[in-house]
């Protein structure tokens, strides 16, 4: 037993191939999935049993981390419709969304000297979550619409986003290790 | 009616198919093995019906190693041939032994290897080869019990433990002569073994701590399967530390902190730790130690590990952060590991999670017998059981870029086995080489996180610096092991290395303690060559005797004898007062080019000596 290695992320967990995903379906599809061709399955296997193994739940999380992930998700999207970006690079021009990124650098710096920093930090991470939904239903809807280049601008904003999760992250971090 | 199934030993029930798998927790304080029989789980006890095997070995006269009770014993009187807590050397290196504290009462040798070696009565022992000695007490327990040789085994580990750490945890299994399905994490194992028992669904946290280490898991349970959410902790954290903090209070109450006296030290972790215990019941307790006597409440024994207990309680928040879940989203806290018992750690857990935390489950025990289900199932016992672990990696891989900055490849909390490819490029032209150095933590600068190794690709086709497209591999396996490959993309140049950390023993280290533990032979081989150096010695300055004789003062003038003689002076000491092979051998170069020219003259002289009387023709 082996995972199709030339199936799509969807395809492979009977998923359809949009932006929402039922997490639930995705779930058990993933669970049951391993269940089967886990590693742990094949202890005692031959070599090449075992190969499979390690190969087709590798590709399994890698899949799963895509679809759990909203950022992943939108690109990989984009990516089976033929619009390759790199995220690293890409950039927005949507002045607005940048200010309002600016805007929000600030304020973890104010909340990182904060007498409360985790709560003010907490709180940040929050307004951000909320920010990332409006991203997210823009990118739902231009996609759905077909206009790639629009899902694709909201695409890099999430990208975006998750740099300030991460930020906010490594204070949070650096301030636990004090 | 049907009678009870009891097998002889050296058969099993199931005459076929069924593998004999034990669970093996490998504590810093205590070792357990655990197997399934029919169909239930349990530890196994010694012939003295002890389930706990302290995890402590003495070196003893005659090359006798003993571990457990009887070496625990041995601690205060000897405690330099006593090694206990070695879990907290494993992967770690030589320059690591300073931020360990100066908890460890050891005399550490000076080493070329990478790996910290004790120096005992039985010579430098480094934790892999200590740590070996438990797992084989525990295998000839189980197979004495079992009546028949274990096929495999599943050895649990810290969550938090690094690539290096586990590594060495493989090693020592290796040493020990077992066969090791996998390596699992502690928190899992007791999340497996907690699970099967309340058949339980939803998101668990279970709480570990240990001896020396800590691990908070987030663990979603759902028909069979555990998948781990997140985890997090400290691998140098434990009630170890507790001990040493009363320890530390104590030896100032009785002002002897500065105390160089080994034994009064170990004396101290003693009372401190028998104290820790007696507050679990009591409000407070008498102490005695160097003529001092007081009393330690427990309000000031709250006070002495609240910091520590606190550094717990982070690593609980920084998990739910990963696993993106509330507290109460957490539908039970399991507590594992014998520091668990400590009042003040239940209410501060209760606290955080806001809710009563689980008890009710032996803490020194789970570990074993979830490890135990686990080597059960992956022997092939079950072919039906739905049961299935998903693990994650406690810390993310990266590799060092420019700037001694460290870019992340797998992050941590990443579902294992995990294969991913980053690319890279050249910065210079022309460049036919790229340095790979991977590391492993969360910081972002090189110095802070853990060097798990480095290799370089070379034949890389001169191009324009950026043209090359270098594919980085990074596969972590289902024990959590990682191998690293790169490769340049247009060209199709490889290069692949089995990550071995820094901290670990060198293949040809395991080698040769391989080769020691089956043969025994080391001494001998020693001794051996030690006698064949002398005799070569021998042989030598016989030779130089024999020579100087027959050629009396012909050959040398008196300066050349007098340099020859103090020569084969200095061999004579070494070959009387050395016992290392390697020095004798030395000296005897040292003595043979010290005379290279006097050979050099002999043989001329002879030439010419067979020569005269002869025409050049008859040559």
């Amino acid at each position: 037993m082996s995972v199709d290695l030339t199936k799509n992320f969807f395809e492979v967990f009977g998923l359809p191939q949009q932006y929402e995903v039922d997490r639930d379906a995705l779930a058990s599809s993933f669970r049951a999935l391993q269940a089967q061709v886990h590693p742990d399955r094949f202890v005692n296997g031959t070599d090449e049993e075992r190969r499979i193994a390690m190969q087709s739940t590798a590709f399994l999380n890698e899949a799963n981390d895509t679809l759990q992930n909203e950022r992943l998700r939108a690109r990989y999207l984009l990516e089976l419709q033929g619009v390759e970006f790199s995220d690293e690079t890409g950039t927005t021009n949507d002045q607005d969304f940048l200010m309002q990124q600016l805007e929000i650098r600030g304020l973890i710096e104010d909340a990182e000297n904060a007498t409360d920093p985790f709560e003010e930090l907490d709180q940040l991470r929050k307004m951000i979550k909320s920010r990332k939904l409006d991203v997210e239903n823009n990118f739902q809807t231009s996609y759905d619409q077909g206009d790639f280049i629009v899902a694709k601008q909201a695409a890099i904003k999430l990208r975006f986003c998750e740099r300030i999760f991460g930020e906010i992250q490594a204070i949070e971090e650096r301030l636990e290790d004090l | 009616m049907a009678l009870l199934q009891i097998s002889e030993p050296g058969m099993t029930t199931a005459p076929h198919q069924h593998r004999l798998a034990a669970g093996i927790d490998l504590g810093t304080t205590n070792s357990l093995i655990a197997t399934v029989r029919s169909g239930s789980a349990d530890t196994l006890a010694d012939e003295k019906g002890e389930h706990l095997l302290p995890s402590i070995i003495h070196y003893a006269e005659n090359d006798i190693v003993e571990v457990g009770e009887s070496a625990k014993e041995k601690a205060l009187e000897d405690p330099m041939n006593t090694l206990a807590s070695v879990k907290r050397l494993m992967g770690r290196g030589t320059e690591d032994l300073t931020t360990l504290g100066g908890h460890l009462p050891y005399d550490f040798a000076d080493t070329e290897s990478s790996v910290p070696r004790i120096k005992t009565r039985a010579g430098e022992v480094s934790a892999i080869e200590a740590s070996a000695e438990i797992l084989r007490v525990l295998k000839a327990r189980a197979e004495k019990t079992l009546g028949d040789d274990l096929s495999g085994v599943v050895i649990t580990v810290p969550a938090y433990f690094d690539d290096a750490q586990r590594e060495a945890t493989r090693d020592a299994a290796k040493l020990a002569n077992l066969n090791v399905y996998r390596l699992i994490n502690e928190p899992t194992a007791a999340a497996i073994a907690y699970g099967l028992d309340q058949k339980a669904e939803g998101v668990i946290a279970v709480y570990d701590l240990g001896g020396g280490t800590f691990d908070v898991s987030i663990l979603r349970l759902s028909k069979g399967v555990f998948e781990v959410l997140a985890t997090g902790g400290n691998s140098a954290l434990g009630g170890d530390d507790f001990d040493h903090a009363i320890a530390q209070w104590v030896l100032e109450q009785a002002q002897l902190e500065n105390t160089n006296d080994q034994k009064l030290l170990r004396r101290a972790l003693t009372t401190a730790r028998e104290a820790k215990e007696a507050l679990t019941g009591q409000e407070q307790v008498k102490i005695n130690l160097g003529g001092w006597e007081g009393e330690l409440s427990r309000t000031t024994f709250n006070q002495l590990i609240d910091s520590l207990v606190k550094k717990t309680l982070m690593a609980c928040r920084r998990s739910l952060r990963d696993a993106s879940l509330e507290k109460d989203q957490i539908i039970n806290v399991v507590m594992v590991g014998g520091s668990t018992r400590v009042p003040y750690v239940r209410e501060k857990v209760a606290e955080f999670f806001e809710k009563e935390p689980l008890v009710n489950i032996d803490p020194d025990r789970v570990v074993a017998i979830g490890a135990a289900q686990q080597a059960d199932v992956l022997a092939g016992n079950k072919p039906d059981d739905e049961m299935l672990l998903l693990d994650v990696i406690p810390l993310s891989l990266g590799l060092e870029m420019m700037g001694g900055l460290v870019e992340k490849v797998i992050s941590r909390n990443t579902t294992i086995p995990i294969t991913r490819a980053q690319e890279f490029t050249t910065f210079k032209d022309g460049q036919t080489a790229l340095s790979i150095h991977v590391l492993q933590g969360e910081r972002e600068t090189v110095e802070s996180n853990r060097s798990l190794g480095k290799f370089v690709l070379r034949n890389i086709p001169p191009m324009v610096a950026g043209a090359a497209r270098i594919k980085v591999i990074f596969q972590v396996d289902a024990d959590g092991l990682l191998s690293v490959s790169a490769e340049e993309a247009t060209t199709g140049t490889k290069s692949q290395i089995e990550i071995k950390p820094s901290y670990g023993l060198t293949d040809v280290e395991i080698e040769g303690m391989l080769r020691d533990s089956i043969e025994n032979a080391k001494a001998d081989m020693e001794i051996r060559s030690l006698r064949e150096q002398q005799v070569e010695a021998d042989r030598s300055m016989e030779a130089l005797d024999a020579a100087m004789k027959q050629d009396e003062s012909t050959l040398l003038s008196e300066e050349e004898r007098q340099r020859l003689l103090a020569a084969r002076e200095s061999l004579a000491v070494v070959r009387s007062t050395s016992e290392h092979s390697e020095e004798i051998k030395a000296a005897i170069k040292a003595m043979e080019k010290a005379a290279d020219f006097y050979v050099e003259r002999r043989m001329n002289s002879s030439v010419r000596e067979a020569m005269s009387g002869h025409n050049v023709d008859e040559f």
